[in-house]
């Protein structure tokens, strides 16, 4: 068990001090900036400092999670896009598209359909409730900014491998969610603790492969909180000021007073112990989600006119993009990658959530999971793309600038609100509420990782190095945040798919019985 | 015969087979399980997980569910006598308080024994206890110790 502790203190003193030596460097730099008499203000060059470390880190770890592999003739893969796709068609294949035939099954179980009526089960939340909390996790700037720079970078196409990834994506939540439940450990005190940290050593540990899953837990737990820092958090700071400022224009030049305020409203939940405010942001996140998709279907009922144009730009820059977009390999790339970041399909993190639903059935509470990549790709992630395509966003040059600075919600804003008029201020809103409770659930996958690896006596340090990065989202150009944010939780991908590959069998096996069970009538619905 | 007359005793319990050792050995001392206090602590809720946003999670019901825990091991391993108490807060401190609010005379501690950089890692609670404890502290030997 220390082990695992102390090569996480390792590999995160490396990564804390990819960091530093750059700090320095950029120290000197502005010291001798400032001898010049060329003395931009302090709080800019603390900006440039952070940019600059990120930069750092991004390079080297960009090195080698997205190295090229070739695939065909002159074309490449970066490894970790390659991974995800590979694992997301072994899952759906393997489980004999479990995304598609379980789909029914997953929305009577989320209704309580299939709930034990004594309620006696183990765990501490009703399916529906573990949902909304990995859904809160998933949908956040991702669904709104990191869709409009996939379509704006990738063209009308990404669109298209976007719903590809997000339904093979739901074969893969399946698995690695069933396997959160599987392996999870119920304290004296009824708290559960699963996800993929817990699964990977224990349950590769059963098929005496014990060192390598212990080794792939770390992996996953330094990398999950790293996502938690960046992805999960740095990032929806960026994206969420992005679209904000489109409508507090005193934001635009002092971004770090909404770093403040977000810390601080950050802070009050997760040190501050106000569990109101993080139950009152999680149960208002579902709303969100059906003002933000009722208004897309808005613009895109006005535009019904160009919908068949919309859709024809869809499938053939799917398959036929020109050159400038990378070919259809390229469009691919963009989509998978949007679509991973967003839903988190193969990355392992909502497993944390899945694991504490209340049932005596592994395999239902992946079902309930496989939901997660419909709602937040297959349903939000394409309404952001096709207004993006339908307004013609992502080639209006007006917009290149956005485009080129990866500012994503503030296209999405500009588009929305050419279409209806005012909106930014719902979408403002909206985006604020999707900002902070994705970096309220993923807190929670952080700190349940730091705390995997520390013990849970250490969770106020996790917490307290959480607000800096809350703090430096709002300084660090969005370009490298998410980058970052990429590296990180793409990364998480490389330890999960390995294990949840070798562990797929006693899932499939799991899955089997189950499924005999619910065909013969052994299990049936309450309600 | 008890090696300590007619003196309380406190037990940090972790529901671990090293607890249940720890137990054994307190009665013992003790001369009557009556005399023998086992304590399990707590830490303190966080603000964002799935169970107590939603509000299924709570002091009470975690409260409930280790006394349950604690009603097993006693009937499992034959302990009828013992009293318990559940605390919540920093498990160092809440063992050495729990001693002191009960004028227990010794804490027995089930030790994991480990060395080196293990011992770093885990052995604070029993080094908490020891710095923070009012009354003597027995720490136990694991009998698999490195």
């Amino acid at each position: 068990m220390p082990h695992r502790r102390i090569a996480a203190l390792l590999v995160l003193s490396c990564m804390l001090g990819t960091f530093a030596p750059q700090t320095v460097a950029a120290q000197e730099g502005e010291a001798k900036q400032a001898a010049a008499g060329d003395s931009p203000s302090a709080m800019r060059r603390i900006e440039k400092q952070v940019d600059d470390a990120f930069e750092k880190v991004n390079e080297k770890l960009g090195s080698v999670m997205f190295y090229p592999i070739p695939v065909a003739p002159g074309q490449t893969v970066p490894a970790a896009v390659l991974w995800l796709v590979f694992g997301a068609v072994f899952f759906t294949v393997r489980m004999g598209f479990i995304n598609i035939r379980g789909f029914k099954h997953a929305i009577l179980v989320t209704a309580g359909k299939f709930d034990n009526p004594g309620g006696h089960d183990e765990g501490e939340v009703t399916h529906f409730q573990a949902l909304t909390a990995a859904l809160s996790a998933t949908v956040g700037l991702g669904n709104i900014a990191g869709v409009a720079i996939a379509v704006s970078t990738g063209g009308p196409g990404a669109t298209f491998w976007m719903i590809v990834a997000g339904m093979l994506g739901m074969s893969a939540k399946f698995v690695e969610c069933t396997l959160g439940q599987k392996y999870r450990e119920v304290r004296p005190d009824g708290r559960v603790m699963g996800g993929a940290m817990y699964y990977l050593s224990k349950g590769l540990g059963e098929m005496g492969a014990g060192k390598l899953g212990s080794v792939l837990a770390v992996f996953f737990a330094v990398l999950c909180i790293g996502g938690s820092f960046a992805g999960g958090n740095a990032f929806q700071v960026n994206q969420s000021l992005n679209a904000i400022q489109e409508t507090i224009p005193f934001l635009a030049d002092n971004g770090w007073v909404y770093g403040l305020v977000m810390t601080v409203m950050v802070g009050v939940v997760i040190i501050g112990g106000i569990r109101r405010i993080a139950a009152i942001a999680e149960k208002v996140v579902p709303a969100m989600c059906g003002v933000y998709v009722l208004a897309a279907i808005v613009i895109l009922v006005m535009n019904f006119s160009e919908i068949p144009n919309a859709f024809a730009a869809i499938i053939n820059g799917a398959f036929n993009p020109n050159a400038i977009k990378g070919g259809v390999l390229g469009v691919l790339i963009i989509g998978f990658q949007r679509a991973a970041f967003s839903n988190e399909a193969g990355v392992g993190s909502a497993a944390i959530a899945h694991s504490a639903a209340k049932t005596d059935y592994p395999v239902r509470e992946g079902m309930v999971a496989l939901l997660g990549p419909f709602i937040d790709t297959i349903v939000i992630c394409t309404m952001t793309a096709l207004v993006i395509v339908i307004t013609g966003a992502y080639d209006n040059p007006e917009y290149a600038s956005l485009v080129k600075f990866k500012q994503g919600a503030a296209l999405t804003s500009r588009a929305m609100d050419s279409q209806l008029n005012g909106f930014k201020y719902v979408l403002a809103l909206a985006v604020f509420l999707f900002a902070y409770s994705t970096m309220i659930s993923w807190s929670y996958y952080g700190e349940r990782c730091w705390a995997y690896l520390f013990g849970d006596r250490a969770s106020m340090s996790y917490r307290i190095i959480f607000l800096v990065f809350v703090f430096l989202g709002s300084i660090v150009s969005a370009t490298k945040v998410l980058d970052f944010g990429d590296l990180m939780i793409l990364g998480m991908a490389f330890p999960n798919i390995l294990g949840v590959l070798l562990l797929s069998g006693k899932v499939k096996r799991d899955l089997d019985e189950y499924w005999a069970k619910l065909k013969n009538g052994e299990i049936k619905r309450t309600k | 015969m008890s090696w300590l007359p007619r003196k309380k005793i406190v037990v940090p319990v972790d529901f671990s087979g090293e607890s249940v050792h720890a137990i054994s050995v307190a009665i013992e001392m003790a001369g009557q399980p009556a005399d023998v206090q086992l304590v399990h602590v707590l830490f303190p809720l966080d603000a964002v997980s799935p169970g107590v946003v939603w509000g299924e999670v709570t002091d009470e019901k975690r409260e409930a569910a280790v006394r349950e825990e604690f009603d097993k091991l006693i009937a499992t391993n034959g302990l009828e006598g013992v009293t318990v108490e559940v605390r919540f807060g920093n498990p160092g401190l809440e063992v050495a308080e729990a001693a002191e609010d009960s004028g227990a005379e010794l804490i027995v501690v089930p030790s994991h024994g480990y060395h080196g950089v293990k011992r770093f890692v885990l052995g604070s609670v029993a080094e908490r206890i020891i710095r923070h404890a009012a009354c003597s502290v027995l720490v136990l030997r694991r009998s698999d110790a490195e």
